[in-house]
């Protein structure tokens, strides 16, 4: 029954090519979910790089990019799980139970370091499991699965720091056998022309590129997108929904367990109450890059632009000699400008189109 | 037609709900390369019997067969792998993907889960030329289409997936009239590459146009099977969709009292794009029917009437007064109720007791200065029960446990614990057993008898005849037609609801109007 020969195919092909460019280089720049973090990228770095000349010097950049980095690892798989239609509220306080986990098992018990972050992933993709596990069976809200888990964790952090330690606190990473290489991997500094750069940028730019890549370029990317978006739809024409939100928690807690260690390597110590509030600050980058709360929406290079713009803010002010204090009220206002400049130009977008 | 071996036998399916039986017994024998006809009422059972087919449901009882061969469909994946693709009306799509990324979810062309996208889009454009719809293109947000082109998405997914049977879900409910051509060619050039199609649809021209055999099905039982679509006369086939003996199952009509008061006027009343200058009126004591497809208006007239919705023209009066525009509260204070169509998520609490889901709306009654009578409320709550016979006899029992028919009376009961003038009826019977279905017209005929004036919208043309004293037609947002309810056959109702170019089939009515 097949009536298309080739030359009419490739035809309509064509043709289709023109329409996409009819529709013009900035519609589509302006579509795309990234844009107001870009915009608003551009505008802080502008603004501090205008009254700092720290802030421009390449060792000013090497300090902003450093909490910008850590930030963005988390932020990229947070937007991932909230594209997926899924908030994870325990993943800041989760980096605190990676990095006392770590501290514990080998300063305590004496393992080797490898071995303490191998028994630490595996706890942390076992916690992201079960969250993601409750919330596909349960079909109850993530936000009230996670805030369980959130708590819990939270209490387990002090209690058993407490317990074990006798302080709030756990320290002495550094002599751990191991801590030489893994430090050097994971939270050392490279010489890049006479400034220390820390590693932690490289693994953040390299997952924000394989994130992207995933979401965009791979079949997991399309089921993420159709479970955020209708997940009815998407079961119904066999996208395995259940498995695919699971994996989206499970790396959020993988994301959890590379960032707590990284820090716990880089202070050597780690606070049994570290991590508590983070995870409301993933979720603001997230939302600055474009992603939305009721999922389908968004993009991890946007995330990591709202991280940007986090490390950029969180140093400038410090440069500025501000009081610290009005940091979250400048992130505050990030986050509504961005939604609202979202929000205006998608809808320019969608009505221009028509 | 050859006589071949079939596709497709199901045998005896039976599924029950909590509270009703929506398949109990039914039988569907699909040949290769033919385009099978399922006709039936609304809640004939239509809808559950292609979700046990496509893999929703689970049958409680029957027997599938695929080629020959016995199979259980227990996930739409299993059905997908067979080569049962399914279009809804409500299009499984995801408004965030492309169409291509749309054409291929959940069977993406990949390499090591790395999807080919150049590829995937070539073979999208591909198959929306094959459906006459080659200036979709592939790379456009789903979200951005029209809902025709949507359908044509979701098409271009069934035939992606190499379907030796493609179910369509009334596919022609969304289209303009030139796409239903569109569309009839596509099916044709399925069923010439041996393409089975399962059709449903409520308008017998197009299964006269498109069909092979038909198979009617009444009550959640096939009532025919195989009938051929192009001979077997109107009449016949509605005989058997409606086959009930009216008589029997309605209330009888009082005598009518032309003297009663208007209760309802509705003056000029729009909705831009919705329906048009609607007026009409319901007197103390009649039950007024209000016949139309869906999608031609008539739950709309009924939300904007309730003020749900705010009209953009003209007047709602209640015994002669005016009643504010676009306010539910304004509508329940002059003296409506509602019984909406979708009763569980706009009606019930289902987790709380039938004595409060009746109290709802009148707890005011019952309360001095904010303080509850209890025990009045209460009593008040036992008398409907005892007076509608709603089953358990028990205002405790949460309702969610009851039975479709008596969770109606529920809400029924709801509005009867306070004085109203005027109920508005959306779809009372839907979900509701064929048996409970006789109680509740003898109760809504008891209450107009008490002087309320009832508006119901009914898709199914015999309840609006059978229960109303006067029936009004709506066909896309305006009023066709009114007459006495025993003026009109179901022929007629049926050829007035539809386009008047889907007229060909079936008898010349008594009074056509000009449209």
């Amino acid at each position: 029954m097949t009536t298309t020969a080739p030359p009419a195919d490739e035809r309509t092909e064509r043709r289709s090519d023109e329409r996409v460019s009819d529709v013009g280089l900035l519609r589509r720049l302006l579509i795309r979910p990234e844009l107001g973090a870009a915009i608003g990228v551009v505008v802080v770095f502008a603004f501090f790089a205008a009254s700092s000349e720290v802030f421009r010097s390449p060792a000013g950049a090497a300090n902003w990019l450093y909490p910008a980095s850590t930030l963005g690892i988390m932020a990229i798989a947070v937007a991932l799980l909230m594209i997926g239609g899924e908030f994870d509220l325990s993943a800041g306080v989760m980096t605190a139970t990676v990095g006392l986990t770590v501290g514990l098992l080998s300063t305590e018990l004496g393992w080797n370091l490898w071995a303490a972050m191998l028994g630490a992933l595996v706890l942390a993709l076992a916690l992201g499991f079960v969250n993601g596990f409750l919330v596909v069976r349960t079909g109850l809200p993530s936000f009230i699965i996670t805030l369980g888990m959130f708590l819990m964790l939270q209490g387990l952090n002090l209690g058993v720091t407490t317990a074990v330690t006798d302080t709030v606190l756990v320290d002495g990473i550094d002599d751990v056998p191991g801590y030489e290489l893994a430090n050097a991997l994971l939270a050392g500094t490279v010489d890049i022309g006479g400034v220390q750069f820390r590693i932690t940028i490289l693994w953040w730019l390299v997952l924000t590129a394989v994130a992207t890549w995933v979401l965009l370029r791979t079949r997991v990317g399309n089921w993420i997108f159709a479970v955020g978006g209708d997940a009815r739809a998407a079961r119904n024409v066999g996208v395995p929904a259940a498995r695919t939100k699971i994996a989206l928690f499970m790396t959020t807690a993988g994301a959890a367990w590379l960032v707590g260690t990284m820090s716990a390597l880089r202070l050597t110590s780690v606070q049994a109450n570290a991590g508590i509030g983070q995870e409301l600050i993933f979720i603001v980058a997230a939302v600055i890059g474009g992603c939305l709360l009721t999922g389908g929406y968004g993009s991890a290079i946007g995330a990591s632009l709202g991280a940007l713009i986090f490390g950029m803010t969180s140093q400038g002010i410090v440069y500025l000699q501000w009081d610290a204090n009005w940091f979250m009220f400048f992130l505050g206002a990030m986050l509504l400008l961005a939604v609202l400049a979202n929000r205006l130009v998608r809808r320019y977008a969608e009505q221009s189109r028509k | 037609m050859p006589e071949s071996e079939p596709l497709l036998e199901m045998i005896g399916i039976v599924k029950e709900f909590p509270g009703v039986r929506a398949l109990d017994g039914v039988d569907l024998v699909v040949r290769p390369g033919e385009v099978h006809c399922l006709l039936g009422q609304n809640g004939a059972g239509k809808s559950t019997l292609i979700k046990v087919l496509s893999g929703a449901h689970q049958p409680d009882e029957g027997t599938i067969s695929w080629q020959g061969e016995p199979v259980r469909l227990n996930s739409p994946t299993a059905a997908m792998r067979l080569g049962v693709a399914t279009i809804y009306q409500e299009l499984d799509l995801v408004d965030g993907l492309s169409v291509a990324e749309n054409v291929f979810l959940g069977h993406e062309q990949t390499t090591a889960g790395f999807i080919h996208r150049s590829e995937m889009n070539r073979r999208t454009q591909e198959l929306l030329h094959r459906l006459g719809h080659g200036e979709i293109s592939p790379r456009t947000e789903l979200g951005r289409l029209p809902a025709a082109h949507k359908q044509i998405v979701s098409m271009a997914r069934a035939l992606s997936h190499e379907a030796k049977l493609i179910i369509m879900d009334e596919p022609s409910a969304a289209l303009a009239h030139d796409e239903v051509g569109n569309l009839f060619r596509i099916i044709r050039d399925l069923r010439a590459a041996g393409v089975a199609v399962v059709y449903i649809s409520h308008r017998l021209a197009e299964i006269r146009e498109i069909g092979d055999r038909v198979t009617v099905l009444k009550d959640g039982r096939t009532v025919a099977v195989g009938l051929a679509a192009k001979d077997t006369p109107t009449p016949q086939i509605v005989s058997l969709m409606v086959g009930r003996d009216l008589a029997n199952t309605f209330p009888e009509r009082p005598a009518p009292a032309p003297d009663a008061a208007a209760v309802l006027d509705v003056r000029g009343l729009s909705l831009p794009g919705v329906f048009a200058d609607i007026s009409f009126s319901v007197r103390a004591g009649e039950i007024v029917g209000l016949a139309g497809l869906v999608g031609s208006g008539r739950s709309e007239i009924l939300e904007t009437i309730y003020g749900a919705r705010r009209a953009s023209a003209g007047q709602v009066l209640i015994d002669g007064k005016p009643v504010r525009r676009g306010s539910t509260p304004a509508a329940v204070a002059a003296g409506m109720g509602l019984a909406p169509e979708e009763r569980k998520s706009q009606a019930l609490l289902l987790h709380d007791s039938v004595a409060e889901n009746i109290l709802l709306a009148a707890m005011d009654d019952f309360a001095t200065f904010g303080w509850l009578d209890r025990r009045k409320a209460a009593r008040a709550a036992a008398e409907q029960v005892a007076a509608l016979d709603l089953r358990p006899h028990d205002p405790e029992r949460e309702v969610r446990t009851l039975s479709g028919g008596n969770q109606q009376k529920a809400v029924l009961a709801r509005w009867l614990v306070q004085r109203r003038r005027l109920l508005l009826l959306d779809e009372p019977t839907r979900g509701v057993d064929v048996g409970a279905r006789t109680e509740l017209y003898a109760l809504i005929r008891r209450l107009a008898e008490q002087g309320l004036g009832v508006l119901l919208v009914s898709s199914e043309v015999p309840e609006v005849l059978g229960l109303s004293d006067r029936v009004l037609v709506v066909r896309e947002g305006r009023l066709v037609h009114e007459a006495a309810a025993t003026e009109l056959d179901e022929a007629q109702v049926l050829d007035l609801v539809m386009a008047p170019t889907d007229g060909a089939d079936s008898a010349e009515p008594a009074g056509r109007p000009a449209a």
